[in-house]
């Protein structure tokens, strides 16, 4: 939890008619910070966001900002601001137009207006020519700069972003994601985007919040949340991964077909697994290895080769075990498996890589 | 994929009936607008414009002008703001009984005129308001301000509301919104409106008839020479009025294209 938030949430909950949105949550922002949400549809991501910034009003609980209380006033007062996902640029006006929209109602100076505009669009890496420019006969990518721009035009305390990059193809995706990065670091001001890619997330931020139906799994910073995911469910939404449901007894780790070699590294993991309720082993693809004959490692399991798959610079090679799991793993090219389908293999990982998920049981959460 | 010849030249014949069908019985009246002769007959035997001269020249005629170009107009303008607002009601927003207004809001369209103009008549004589151009002002508000709202409806169904929200949130207020953003995004539509405001107003006979009293529009007046007294006066109005018409619908839609173009440049 941050020492100095610039952004608390105070169990904030949201309802629609019998629909419970968001589950009474918390939540703490670092001023400076990239904070990504991160969820799939319908995980309220979306309903957060419009929350913050005053589109719509908490059944309960309290949003601040520093030592503010910001959730009774209007949004056209909070000094916060949003890129929306369709951008909201607006037809009827050029360029300039858009950006200086905010300074216009601050009834600032035209030229200084201006000025300030020039300054934003060449930020955004924009010519000035682009001042008089229709928004509607701008590119993509080039709506998306005017839109940034007009943000920071605001100057807002947090800048919101709704999925702005939904839209677009993947490598302009890919070019402004960066940009966004480069953007928050140039600027120094607090951005709290909401996505439901899993890309963006890792590439931007500095902290990521996991949603899953109205309330946060997990907050942490990405690696972490990659490699040490708190629930089945961060594991699976954070990218390939082979779970395995396993109990533990006299030290031993057992279940679908596993082989743990007895150890410190195991027993220390076996004692986990005996005090969770439900246990689960998780281990990503790219730190399973195929073994030798003679070679040994932490965990191992045997299975036949049942695909594999070239994705340009790493292979994914599928493997049936004899539970009749599928698991997955990924090499880089030049690492590559010299194996074909059908072949049995031997896989083995060590304990260092794998991580127990110690699931409790969603209800025990709700309560 | 292409169109064959044949097509082609059907679809030519095709249009020039519906355009024939259109506008022919038009050419007649123009005929008859500039024909010396009483009644027009075919082959034309002398032409004449001398029927506009005295049409420009009659004071009945710019006293019944005057009459249904101050009802037209304040029709107009009463239409564009019912609209607009109507619209927002209509399209924009969601409101607990919008269904049920969508479908009331749009019932006047449907009643023939005829009933329509008798039923507001027997309202007005019920309330003791005696009938004039005033009392048809209300009446053609009654059957012209759903078709305005309509007509701006189908603009605000493709209006954005992260639009207005972007707004808001830039620290706009209310009325700053709705004159910076929504107003001039269903211009177009509210343009449309009056125009069609304007026209369905000038031209209305049926609601006219009803409830104008001892005034009288130029259709009124119209209908009344046809039925007795014809004098090529009529065809010649007819004509006036459908140029004055055409001229207005071009002077519209050149004015909307001067705001677009100008707009962003301000």
């Amino acid at each position: 939890m941050p020492a100095n938030p610039i952004l608390r949430l105070k169990s904030v909950r949201k309802t629609f008619g019998h629909f419970t949105a968001l589950h009474g949550i918390d939540l703490a922002i670092e001023e400076g910070e990239f904070f990504t949400i991160v969820g799939p549809s319908g995980s309220g991501k979306s309903t957060i966001i419009r929350l913050l910034v005053g589109m719509d009003e908490l059944t309960s609980g309290e949003i601040w900002l520093r030592d503010k209380r910001i959730d009774q006033i209007p949004a056209n007062l909070r000094p916060t601001c949003m890129v929306f996902q369709s951008l909201a640029l607006f037809p009827h006006m050029s360029v300039g137009q858009n950006i200086e929209f905010p300074l216009k109602l601050r009834k600032i100076d035209p030229a200084k207006r201006k000025a300030r505009a020039i300054e934003l669009l060449q930020l955004l890496h924009l010519p000035a020519s682009y001042y008089d420019k229709r928004v509607t006969e701008c590119s993509g990518g080039e709506r998306q700069r005017v839109a940034l721009a007009r943000a920071l035009a605001f100057d807002p305390e947090i800048l919101f972003f709704d999925e702005p990059l939904s839209a677009l193809d993947y490598r302009l995706r890919k070019s402004l994601e960066k940009e966004l990065k480069d953007l928050h670091a140039r600027t120094g001001k607090t951005f709290v985007y909401i996505t439901h890619s899993l890309e963006e997330a890792l590439v931007m931020s500095d902290r990521i919040a996991i949603m899953k139906s109205g309330r946060f799994e997990q907050i942490s910073d990405a690696d972490e949340i990659y490699s040490k995911p708190v629930s089945r469910f961060v594991a699976e939404f954070m990218g390939e991964v082979n779970l395995f449901q396993v109990t533990a007894s006299d030290g031993r780790i057992e279940g679908a077909g596993l082989i743990a070699a007895p150890g410190d590294a195991t027993s220390t993991m076996a004692e986990r697994i005996t005090a969770a309720r439900d246990a689960t082993l998780m281990i990503r693809p790219e730190y399973v290895q195929f073994l030798a004959d003679g070679q040994v490692a932490d965990f191992e399991i045997s299975g036949t080769l049942n695909g594999i798959y070239a994705l340009g610079s790493r292979i994914h090679y599928e493997v049936k075990t004899g539970s009749g799991q599928i698991l997955t793993v990924e090499k880089l090219r030049e690492d590559r498996y010299d194996g074909s389908q059908g072949d049995t293999v031997r896989l083995g990982w060590s304990a260092a890589s794998a991580h127990v998920i110690e699931d409790t049981p969603f209800e025990e959460k709700v309560a | 994929m292409g169109t064959s010849r044949t097509t082609r030249i059907a679809l030519t014949i095709y249009g020039i009936i519906i355009i024939a069908f259109l506008y022919l019985p038009l050419v007649s009246v123009a005929f008859a607008s500039v024909s010396k002769a009483r009644y027009l007959t075919f082959p034309i035997k002398r032409y004449s414009t001398g029927w506009f001269s005295e049409a420009l020249a009659s004071t009945e005629v710019r006293m019944l002008a005057l009459t249904s170009l101050k009802i037209a107009v304040i029709v107009t303008i009463l239409s564009m703001i019912i609209g607009f607002f109507g619209a927002l009601a209509f399209a924009r927003y969601q409101w607990r009984y919008r269904s049920l207004f969508q479908k009331l809001v749009l019932l006047p369209i449907f009643f023939p005129q005829t009933v329509l103009g008798l039923a507001l008549l027997m309202w007005f004589n019920s309330l003791g308001i005696i009938p004039s151009w005033k009392t048809a002002i209300v009446a053609h508000l009654v059957w012209i301000a759903p078709i305005a709202t309509l007509i701006v409806a189908i603009r605000a169904y493709s209006f954005d509301p992260a639009l207005e929200e972007a707004a808001r949130d830039m620290g706009a207020s209310t009325p700053v919104i709705l004159r910076e953003i929504t107003l001039p995004l269903l211009m177009p539509g509210i343009v449309a409106a009056g125009l069609f405001s304007f026209l369905l107003s000038w031209g209305n006979f049926p609601l006219s008839l009803f409830t104008t009293g001892a005034d009288s529009t130029l259709p009124e007046w119209l209908y009344a020479k046809m039925v007795s007294g014809y004098s090529p006066l009529v065809p010649t109005l007819g004509i006036l009025s459908v140029i004055g018409s055409f001229l207005l619908v071009i002077a519209a839609l050149a004015g909307l294209a001067i705001y677009r173009a100008l707009r962003p440049q301000k």
